[in-house]
């Protein structure tokens, strides 16, 4: 080999090896198997009820058999259209009438009731579970999803892991652990010790409401929220103390941590980069943003969001929102005391708990 | 001379160990969506401005997917700020605003200062709410978006907000692919990361929003910028608002299909951000107002991003110069270890940053793109060098500064 021919050799294997990791990102340029556009959500906006609106519009193909069963009071079992299996129910306003009576049973079919359904305890249900009427569940169930046409009512220490929809109300004993989202068009009450994820109800309540508590009562100031009004800004570096009692029309913006003293009135949004405290019987008429931890005193009002960036306790006997003006309540970690009422959504991204006063 | 090298490097070190503490921030680190669970609330009036000119091509789509976005109704405006339109803009507008009936007020501009923040500054004569959003005519809102981009507006602390946008027409070619990994490393990575260390996200000038109260304190648009969003930004800082970004809250957009296209919306980019970096860089670094400390930090280095590319060639011909002049920097052993740590480490800290991004976006094919990022990047380098080179030509000059908007290249509808 003479040595022209070899240093054009040596170019053309430098140059293929340069050009070897090349060679993925030409394969990918020409056949495109990854070349469209990041999947957007374009058309739901992330509702709280869009599996149990998809769910239903699933089961319909079951409305004729329900209707037969119901009148017949007889059980009829099939496979649905994507070949799962069903049960549908005639009759079950008995827990001892559920064909599934033994503790500790696995139900593996979707269960579909024409009317009221009570079910016994100790079962978990594999697959949704649809009721046309009441819904009543025993102790120690667990659930994937529940879909109730009028209440729903689960027995103490009983699983959700992924969703549940009552067009009535929805209620849950103590010791309840609700993964996933759970709605009611009507109302939400949770006992103590109870965990959940995501709320949405227009009012949701935890332990007992209050003697004396009238729900339609309206927050104070109801008519206004933060990003509709027009008002002054009261800008600190630090942290910050709003005396009790003292009454702040505005907005207060704290860079530090911020104390809002017991019966203080703001007529406008409060926020703190750092931990927030709101003494007892603190009313607010616009939002409440903490950076940190945030810890709302016993029977304070707020009408607006609020949001906690790290951790949120809420205090019995306070409101927030109203059933005229729903909000949301966000944080990674919420506790709340019996005797809360929250107008709107509860949403706790990692943890949410109903605690003893 | 080897002091001004040293200098530039220092300076590229510092974008490099930034590029890595974003990355590993979002992979690792706390992440900050304090708003997006709002889904409830008594949601304000809100004004949504679409700047339009010469935008028969888009215009129909994104007015079509405001109709039917989820708010409440009566709550929402859409002004349509048709600026100077010589084509179908204005009909095709006039049509949705018979056919949704008070829901569109257009804002017809025939003559005045051209560019977006002129245009908009004259449309703000129509606007009455507190919450104002921005889209530019290319983009195409999904149903959630509204309520989402409004949602920050709860706290009294955001005078702006950023959504995040997605390119459309990714699989065009090789151009509109590697601005989509541009895009996903911009936003997924460098925007949120910003978010999360409480930084200087930036306001985008589309999928966005101000607040009105805010915008009248800092003086309202500013029509003697190119880049109005890097101007507003940097003034609701200065004035202690806060601008805030939004990962989640999606919009799809159309990215430039031909080179020609996109030299010329990056040269304006560059321009108009060397000009804020004019106005506010010292002000912000060293001026007495509200910004902490690593938003001032931050802040200055996000203003010099553009900068960076003359600077990196002028440290490439200094780098030359002192080769040839036999100078050994750093005792030359020391250099050379240096060189080779930054080929491994710095070089890669931007295509890091991107595949991170990609990674967290669930797509992983078109990570193999990587590699030509490598001619995007010497297209930037040159074409934002020689943007600076003729905005320090206009100052000499006094030339005005040009607006240029960007073609689209959707069919008409």
């Amino acid at each position: 080999m003479n040595s022209s021919l070899a240093v054009a050799a040596l170019i053309l294997f430098v140059s293929l090896m340069l050009m070897l990791p090349l060679v993925p990102a030409f394969v990918e340029l020409r056949r495109k198997s990854d070349a469209s556009p990041l999947n957007v959500v374009q058309q739901h906006a992330g509702e709280i009820r869009h599996f149990a609106n998809s769910f239903r519009t699933y089961i319909q193909v079951l409305e004729p058999t329900l209707r037969q069963c119901v009148a017949s009071g007889a059980t009829a079992s099939g496979l649905l259209n994507d070949g799962v299996e069903y049960l549908a129910l005639g009759r079950c306003d008995d827990s001892q009438t559920f064909p599934i009576v033994q503790p500790g049973a696995t139900c593996s079919v979707t269960i579909a009731a024409g009317s009221d359904l009570i079910v016994p305890r100790k079962i978990t249900f594999l697959r949704d579970v649809y009721a046309g009427g009441q819904f009543s569940g025993g102790d120690n169930n667990s659930y994937r999803a529940i879909l109730g046409e009028k209440d729903i009512h689960l027995g103490r220490s009983s699983r959700v892991t992924r969703w549940v929809h009552a067009v009535g109300e929805f209620s849950a004993e103590h010791d309840c652990e609700l993964s996933g989202r759970i709605s009611s068009d009507s109302r939400i009450r949770l006992q103590g010790a109870c965990n959940f994820l995501r709320l949405n109800a227009p009012q949701i309540d935890t332990g007992h409401v209050m003697p004396g508590e009238d729900s339609t009562r309206p927050n104070s100031e109801d008519d206004t929220n933060a990003g509709s009004g027009v008002v002054q800004r009261f800008l600190y570096d630090g942290d910050f103390e709003v005396h009790a009692g003292e009454v702040v029309t505005g907005n207060i913006v704290a860079r530090g941590k911020l104390h809002i003293g017991a019966g203080a009135r703001i007529c406008g949004s409060v926020k703190s980069v750092g931990d927030m405290v709101l003494g007892s019987g603190v009313s607010l008429q616009g939002s409440l943003i903490s950076g940190k931890k945030m810890l709302i005193g016993p029977d304070c009002a707020v009408n607006g969001p609020i949001i906690a960036e790290r951790a949120l306790r809420i205090s019995a006997g306070t409101r927030c929102g109203s059933l005229q003006h729903p909000t949301t309540v966000s944080a990674p970690r919420i506790e709340v005391e019996d005797g809360v009422t929250v107008f709107g959504t509860l949403w706790a991204r990692e943890h949410g708990e109903v605690v003893a006063n | 001379m080897i002091y001004v090298l040293y200098f530039i490097v220092f300076v590229i070190c510092v974008y490099t160990a930034r590029h890595y503490w974003f990355t590993l921030n979002r992979l690792f680190g706390f992440q900050r969506h304090p708003y997006i669970d709002i889904d409830t609330a008594s949601w304000p009036l809100v004004t949504v401005l679409v700047a339009a000119h010469n935008e028969e091509k888009v215009i129909s789509n994104i007015l079509s997917a405001l109709m039917t976005v989820k708010y409440p109704e009566g709550r929402m405006l859409v002004i349509p700020v048709n600026d100077r339109s010589t084509d179908g803009t204005r009909a095709i507008i006039d049509d949705f605003v018979e056919r949704f009936p008070g829901r569109i007020q257009p804002f017809h501009r025939a003559g005045g200062k051209g560019g977006k923040a002129a245009a908009l500054k004259d449309a703000m004569e129509l606007v009455t709410t507190e919450v104002i959003l921005i889209f530019d005519a290319d983009y195409i809102p999904g149903a959630g978006l509204i309520k989402q981009l409004v949602a920050p507006f709860f706290d009294p602390e955001v005078g702006g907000v950023m959504g995040r946008v997605v390119p459309l027409n990714v699989g065009t070619n090789l151009l509109t692919r590697l601005l989509d990994l541009e895009r996903t490393g911009g936003y997924q990575v460098d925007q949120q990361a910003r978010m999360n260390l409480r930084l200087v996200p930036q306001h985008g000038g589309t999928v966005a929003g101000v607040r009105l109260s805010a915008l009248r304190e800092i003086g309202g648009w500013n029509d003697q910028s190119l880049t109005e969003d890097t101007d507003l930004t940097y003034r609701l800082l200065l004035h202690g608002w806060k601008t805030v970004y939004q990962n989640r809250s999606e919009c799809y957009e159309e990215v430039p299909e031909t080179w020609a296209v996109r030299i010329k919306q990056i040269m304006r980019w560059a321009k108009g951000h060397n000009q804020a970096m004019v106005t506010y860089g010292l002000r912000l670094l060293l001026g007495k107002h509200r910004a902490t400390l690593r938003e001032r930090i931050d802040g200055v280095l996000l203003l010099g991003v553009y900068a960076m590319a003359p600077v990196t060639l002028l440290g490439w011909a200094l780098a030359l110069a002192v080769f040839f002049r036999g100078v050994a920097p750093l005792h030359g052993v020391i250099a050379l270890f240096s060189l080779t740590a930054y080929a491994a480490l710095g070089n890669l800290a931007a295509f890091f940053e991107i595949a991170a991004a990609a990674r967290l976006d669930g797509t992983r094919r078109r990570i193999s793109l990587l590699p030509f990022l490598i001619l995007g990047f010497a297209v930037s380098i040159f074409s934002v060098s020689r943007a600076a080179l003729s905005q320090v030509s206009d100052l000499v000059t006094g030339a005005e500064l040009h607006w240029d908007k960007t073609e689209r290249f959707r069919k008409v509808l």
